[in-house]
């Protein structure tokens, strides 16, 4: 049979703990040009059991530019301005400006799922505003953003740093989660462990520009559905 | 001479639409795409199918295509059957 149908979509923090090793594993050989998901060690919190090392996933220092017609889609491996988008910058009589962005995937204890906070900054160094980083957001998630404003994204208080930080609500993940490995016939939770983190990265990773390679989603263990019908 | 050669870009790909979770079945469920349109095509085709603005799109248990990719892309690298299987479904919530 396939996956438990019981699975809600969560996972436990040992599970976070895998996911985010292969992640950042799967990362290093398919993004080489692009910084390294690295783990960062934090004290110990009260939810975790004392044997769990525990922290988070961070990703510094990542460019991404602001030119948002169709989104800022792009190749990290590409220098900018080599291949310019024409369109946009027919449309747009600004220069593409270079955002630098830090991302973190934090687990939440509340919601079981892992959580992503976000931080930008200018090339000057000043830090993104809400505008700024909408402006650079493609247009379906600029779309969401409008729609519902507090329940999308907000500036809250990181949870290790303890400074406000832009986060994505995690109230939906598990169920969007949960659909995405609803047909998967792997027989293995592990092999669903294994490959959480990229899957829940190809949703998330979209609104803010962050793509995951295909390569990354194809070394997968889950195999198609179904053969044929 | 490349254009010769039967996984060229711009050979067309079937595109399996699958419903899931609350999603309503589409009457025509398969249709041929230029392997040199992007995947948000497929989404347009979705929400104007559907008349959806917010749909949850992914491929092959699982993962969630950039709008960005190439169809020749997804199908070299996810494709089965001589076609590309695209679930669908109408909610995607975040908060």
């Amino acid at each position: 049979m396939g996956l438990c149908s019981s699975w809600d979509g969560t996972i436990s923090y040992s599970e976070f703990f895998d996911a985010a090793r292969a992640l950042s594993e799967k990362w290093k050989l398919s993004n080489s040009a692009c910084p390294p998901w690295t783990w960062i060690c934090c004290k110990k919190s009260f939810w975790v059991s004392s044997h769990e090392e525990q922290g988070y996933l961070s990703l510094e220092n990542f460019y991404c530019c602001s030119i948002s017609k169709e989104g800022p889609y792009h190749d990290q491996s590409q220098s900018f301005g080599e291949e310019p988008v024409d369109d946009a910058a027919l449309d747009d009589p600004c220069a593409p400006e270079v955002h630098q962005y830090d991302f973190h995937i934090v687990y939440s204890a509340s919601y079981r799922v892992p959580v992503l906070y976000f931080r930008g900054y200018h090339c000057d160094g000043q830090p993104l505003t809400v505008d700024d980083i909408e402006k650079g957001l493609p247009a379906n998630a600029l779309k969401t953003l409008k729609e519902s404003k507090w329940t999308f994204m907000t500036r809250e208080e990181h949870p290790y740093l303890n400074r406000p930080w832009y986060t994505l609500h995690a109230c939906g993940t598990s169920e969007w989660m949960k659909l995405m490995f609803s047909d998967s016939s792997s027989t293995q939770h592990g092999a669903v462990v294994e490959q959480y983190l990229v899957s829940w990265l190809s949703v998330v990773g979209q609104v803010v520009g962050l793509q995951v390679p295909l390569e990354m989603l194809k070394s997968s263990n889950l195999k198609p559905p179904f053969s044929s019908d | 001479m490349a254009a010769a050669e039967p996984s060229t870009p711009s050979r067309k790909v079937v595109v399996h639409l699958r419903a899931t979770g609350d999603a309503p079945i589409l009457k025509q469920a398969k249709f041929k795409i230029s392997g040199t349109d992007k995947f948000a095509k497929v989404i347009e085709f979705l929400r104007r199918q559907l008349h959806r603005d917010t749909l949850f799109v992914y491929i092959n248990s699982a993962f969630s295509p950039n709008p960005d990719e190439l169809i020749t892309d997804l199908y070299k690298n996810f494709g089965f059957d001589g076609k590309l299987v695209v679930n669908y479904a109408c909610s995607m919530a975040w908060g």
